[in-house]
């Protein structure tokens, strides 16, 4: 039987001894709430600064037959967003793309004009390259700018023909979004919170596992450990009762880490989504407590490896099965929606992975989160009798 | 004094300290208050004491080997320690010392065979024998990130001390083992000879009437070895039990009252240093030994 004073004894001793560890303040808090956001931060200042620099930039278009269509011709000269290149031919166009002398070229076709005169289409041609950002926005560039030309001639044509306007216009649809602007942002959000969350939920608590039973067999201490009265039983519940409060607190921090640079509101994010993003504080409640079964069940995992392991060496190589049995499914999670089946919710990793989702994306379904709430404990009990019973195998402790 | 006097005095103590609202009495009072606690302790556990404080019948134990199938590491040991007396177990490296200690430590679970430890058995009440001893090997096993004093302090919680007992416990021995000088330096910062004298501490730290020592030399340099060495035999001069095992000569002529020369998972001869002389026509243990081991090989071949 457990005496809760011997395994508070163990967990106290385990928590004082992990928190001084630096690699595990390292990594467990420093790097979620300070390396996190300064790369996030990093990452989308300079994607929202080349964005900017894209909108302001000037978009160096080649055009070869430029004769053929005076009209749009002209008027592409004379658009502050373009400069424009004569080419005279396709091969000479296509060629100073690869050079990047010029993102991207029109080709006209030879009867344009007649063509456009003739109230009929105009042939046109864009060549771009797919392969480089510059030439793909180009191409986007130019898109617009023809797209508006053809705005414009249709309604000279409607206007010519003393049509009305709605005649080009068959329907009339207006969209509304009814998501909140924080709803959307929590939607973005959605897509790699959770596959973040289970990364270091499963991920944060390694060190501690493998220093608290490997490490413990290497130095020799495990032997003295486990010759005092404190039983097998004691000595276990302690040191996984630490890795689930270290997982846990990673989780934590992964989850500040993120929200909190975030929901401070970067330009690019309201560029992306409309409006800042705000995640309320039920659904922060709610992460945390999906959480604690998936931190119990990868740091029951974790203490099954470490205690299988001679040595943190040992420990290192059986990690790679593990990556796979966490990972696959919470980049599945990524893949798969949040109105996923019903029987995603049996899913170890995966459930906790899109019930996340569900929460972030204000579809937060009960039934949903109750099933996998429910199995997320049930696995996490398993894992829990298994690291225990590997504990208690003297065949697995003074393996040689 | 007799065990009814201790108590006596110890129920008066406690009465006054509880009365005492004005801490008129003492921190020195106090001092002198725990250690009848702990001379009661030593006391009670002494009487409880039987008359043979180990004893070992037929532990056999069988490990399996994915390669080599079954292997029977120790085989039909059975040994007897008197109290306040060292008992060796010579032999060399992969000869079955470990694992019988081990399983008189109740580490491993023995296949057949048990043991009483201080009148407790192995296989029925193994947390009262782990109660009863303290362990000590070659390695120093400490935790690195823990003070010499946390460290201490650790293993008496583990031993079921608390408060101010413990509290006394561990200033003795940083005053006996001469540690208040890096006592609350980590452990990992600590010189081996330091690290040996906090791990002696930490085996010692609940007072147990028997000591188990691994191999405890091994990998230690002279001055070290000596420290131990001094340290077995203070355990004996404290009328401690100590089973050790070793597979140097010199420590067993110059500590154990009793030796068992393991080989091959059984003991292959037991008895005093002289006794093993006197069976071998021998001048010294070291050729003791070797004749013995020899002439059971030869007896297989």
């Amino acid at each position: 039987m457990s005496r809760p004073s011997l395994t508070s004894t163990v967990f106290l001793k385990e928590i004082r001894e992990t928190l001084r560890d630096k690699r595990v303040i390292l990594g467990v808090i420093v790097s979620p709430l300070l390396v996190t956001p300064l790369l996030i931060g990093t990452v989308l200042f300079f994607a929202g600064k080349k964005e900017i620099e894209k909108q302001a930039s000037i978009v160096e278009v080649g055009i070869v037959g430029h004769a053929a269509f005076p009209t749009l011709v002209k008027r592409l000269k004379t658009d502050e967003g373009f400069n424009a290149h004569q080419f005279d031919s396709r091969e000479a166009a296509k060629q100073a793309i690869k050079d990047r002398t010029i993102r991207v070229a029109l080709i006209v076709g030879e009867n344009a004009q007649t063509e456009f005169s003739s109230n009929n289409s105009a042939p046109l041609e864009i060549l771009y390259n797919f392969a480089n950002e510059n030439s793909q926005f180009a191409q986007v560039q130019l898109r617009n700018f023809i797209g508006k030309f053809d705005k414009e001639a249709l309604a000279d044509r409607i206007e010519a023909a003393s049509l009305s306007e709605k005649f080009a216009k068959p329907t009339k649809v207006e969209t509304t979004n009814i998501a909140a602007g924080s709803s959307a942002g929590s939607f973005v959000l959605g897509l790699f919170l959770p596959y973040i969350i289970v990364m270091s939920a499963a991920f944060g608590g390694i060190q501690t596992a493998f220093d608290l039973c490997a490490g413990e067999k290497e130095r020799g201490t495990m032997e003295t450990l486990l010759v005092t009265p404190a039983s097998r039983y004691e000595i276990v519940t302690g040191k996984l009762l630490t890795i689930l409060t270290i997982s846990f607190i990673a989780s934590c921090c992964a989850i500040t880490g993120i929200i909190a640079p975030v929901a401070f509101g970067l330009e690019f994010f309201k560029k992306l989504v409309g409006d800042s993003i705000s995640i309320n504080f039920a659904s922060i409640v709610w992460m945390m407590l999906i959480v604690i079964p998936l931190a119990l069940f990868t740091s029951s995992l974790l203490l099954v490896i470490s205690s299988f392991a001679r040595n943190q060496k040992e420990a290192q190589t059986y990690i790679l099965p593990f990556f796979s049995v966490v990972i696959l499914p919470a980049v599945l999670s990524t893949v798969l929606g949040a109105e996923s089946h019903i029987y995603t919710a049996f899913v170890p990793i995966l459930n906790i992975s899109l019930t996340m989702k569900q929460i972030s994306g204000d579809l937060f379904d009960p039934l949903y989160f109750g099933i996998s709430l429910a199995t997320s404990f049930l696995y996490a009990f398993l894992a829990m009798r298994l690291a225990a019973s590997f504990f208690q195998r003297e065949q697995i402790l003074f393996r040689t | 004094m007799g065990l009814l006097d201790y108590h006596i005095i110890y129920q008066q103590l406690k009465a006054l300290a509880k009365s005492d609202e004005n801490n008129s009495i003492g921190d020195s009072f106090n001092n002198a208050f725990f250690s009848i606690i702990l001379l009661e302790r030593t006391f009670l556990t002494a009487s409880n004491t039987p008359k043979t404080v180990i004893v070992a019948e037929n532990l056999t134990k069988t490990f399996r080997d994915r390669k080599r199938g079954f292997v029977k590491a120790v085989s039909n040991i059975s040994l007897t320690c008197e109290p306040g007396k060292i008992f060796g177990l010579l032999g060399a490296n992969g000869a079955g010392k470990t694992t019988t200690l081990r399983m008189l430590a109740t580490l491993l679970e023995p296949t057949r065979g048990t043991a009483t430890i201080a009148g407790f058995s192995i296989r029925d009440d193994p947390q009262e024998v782990r109660r009863n001893i303290g362990f000590l090997s070659g390695s120093t096993a400490l935790y690195g990130r823990l003070s010499a004093r946390e460290m201490i302090q650790y293993f008496g919680k583990l031993n079921g001390m608390s408060g101010p007992e413990l509290t006394s416990r561990i200033n003795d021995l940083v005053e006996r083992l001469e540690i208040g000088e890096f006592q609350n330096g980590r452990c990992d910062k600590l010189s081996t000879g330091q690290k040996q004298r906090v791990s002696i501490a930490r085996s010692i730290v609940h007072s147990p009437p028997i000591m188990i020592f691994d191999e405890p030399t091994s990998g230690l340099d002279v001055m070290t070895s000596q420290t131990i060495m001094a340290f077995i035999e203070q355990c004996r001069n404290d009328s401690l039990t100590v089973v050790f095992s070793t597979h140097i000569m010199s420590e067993v002529e110059r500590l154990c009252d009793h030796v068992a020369i393991v080989h091959k998972g059984i003991i292959a001869a037991n008895g005093s240093v002289r006794d093993l002389y006197a069976q071998t026509s021998e001048p010294s243990i070291e050729k003791a030994f070797l004749k013995i081991v020899n002439g059971m090989d030869t007896e297989n071949v």
